[in-house]
């Protein structure tokens, strides 16, 4: 195992695969001799050359028509969006194109490709600071991947670099300036696979990206006040793992969903009804951004999206909710 | 005096580090302007300098070694045969240095 920052293992991942397999070129936007906007694909360029590490106009429709046209015709092609904001400019080869070729073609043509998204807030205002995770696992065809760990990073990219359709694998800002433990053997971490960072019998946590390193924080806190939380970092938004989810909510009976996205029509609120069906008797709650674009501003940053404590705050008023039906329903 | 070299909490909270290599050993002497140590953050090369002489004593991490903004990186002293602390007891004066970013 080596600690390393998370663009390494990003940049390891690549590599690997680029190694393995010819057909993998990247596009997008400073990866060539810059080294990435996030210093993620630093030494690739040197190391693979130009027509395999292509630079990008600022025109993100263009970047991912390119890899979609690309992987049609036979290539496995990484496109780089900087910020997942501006991916709404690509949705069009994206989701038009890519995610349906498979379905209109009866499986004789197939866009082998990654769409490696930035997402989140870290004080760059309202245009550069989203995250549109349930827009993604809206569009059938997608496969939807967000690590939180630099070791899952490296493992998914993998995963997702050699996927037989379009994969976004959405990382996050504040995941970059993160040291993670990496296997130095290589290892490949499989779609639809949740990971269980921490065990607890009250609530259970459910979160991804970034979102699942301050849920972690969230459930310090609970412990302090005699809650115990088990937490579950989903790392694939599709598909899900109904399974592991569906083993921590049987035990906790209560689950509290927790993501940077907006709360309406999000992550959040097609799991927890999923996971209703089939956890039944399970009490839920969930908890995104609030109902504002995010400010540049670091204090109204921090208002807008969720914290360790108001994670917290919502588990305790998601289980105090619980005991108060229950002693109304007793008092009957 | 011993004086304690922080990684700057400037750096922000959620941010680690990693130690590439100490510019001067255990025991040698430092004037101002010599480069102590570089370490890497996620996009930036810094390089410590000190801006007060004194000795280099004990360094508390190694290359390759990760650490976070507010860590003690090493102790220096004023002279340089002064006594050290008991290694539990951390300095209360901090030495004062520059970082430039690359």
């Amino acid at each position: 195992m080596s600690r390393l920052f998370f663009r390494e293992a990003i940049a390891r991942a690549i590599a690997e695969e680029m190694e393995r397999d010819p057909r993998v070129i990247l596009l997008g936007q400073d990866i060539a001799a810059h080294g990435g906007s996030y210093a993620e694909t630093r030494g690739l360029f040197e190391r693979f050359g130009p027509s395999r590490v292509r630079n990008t106009p600022v025109a993100e429709a263009v970047t991912v028509g390119l890899a979609a046209g690309a992987a049609a015709a036979g290539l496995r092609p990484l496109a780089f969006i900087t910020y997942i904001d501006f991916l709404m400019l690509g949705l069009d080869p994206l989701v038009n194109y890519a995610a349906k070729l498979r379905f209109k073609s009866a499986g004789q043509l197939s866009a082998p490709m990654v769409v490696k998204a930035t997402a989140g807030a870290k004080g760059q205002g309202p245009t550069h600071a989203q995250s549109l995770d349930s827009w993604l696992m809206n569009v059938p065809g997608l496969t939807v991947l967000a690590p939180s760990t630099a070791g899952d990073a490296y493992g998914l990219l993998k995963t997702a670099m050699r996927a037989p359709g379009p994969v976004v694998f959405i990382d996050h800002k504040r995941l970059f300036p993160l040291g993670g433990v990496v296997p130095d053997a290589e290892e490949l971490i499989p779609v639809g696979s949740a990971a269980v960072r921490r065990e607890g019998r009250h609530v259970t946590l459910v979160a991804h990206s970034y979102m699942s390193l301050v849920s972690l924080e969230a459930a310090k806190q609970l412990a302090a006040a005699g809650i115990e939380a088990d937490v579950i970092d989903l790392r694939s938004l599709w598909p899900i793992d109904w399974g592991t989810l569906a083993n921590s909510a049987r035990g906790t009976g209560h689950a509290l969903f927790i993501e940077e996205g907006q709360e309406v029509c999000g992550v959040g609120a097609e799991l927890a009804f999923g996971l209703q069906e089939r956890v039944p008797g399970l009490r839920v709650a969930r908890l995104g951004t609030r109902r504002t674009p995010v400010s540049a501003s670091p204090v109204l940053e921090a208002y807008a999206i969720p914290s360790a404590q108001r994670i917290a705050q919502s588990a305790l008023q998601l289980l105090a909710r619980n005991r108060s039906v229950e002693t109304a329903q007793g008092s009957l | 005096m011993i004086r304690k070299l922080v990684i700057p909490e400037e750096l922000g909270e959620s941010i680690e580090v990693r130690l590439l290599d100490w510019l001067r050993a255990e025991g040698e002497a430092v004037k101002v302007g010599d480069a102590l140590l570089e370490f890497e953050t996620d996009k930036a090369i810094v390089l410590v300098t000190a801006m007060q002489p004194g000795s280099l004593r004990r360094c508390f991490f190694g290359p390759g070694d990760w650490m976070k903004p507010g860590d003690v990186a090493a102790w220096l002293s004023d002279q340089p045969d002064e006594p050290l602390l008991a290694s539990h007891e951390a300095p209360d004066d901090t030495l004062m240095v520059a970082f430039d970013a690359t």
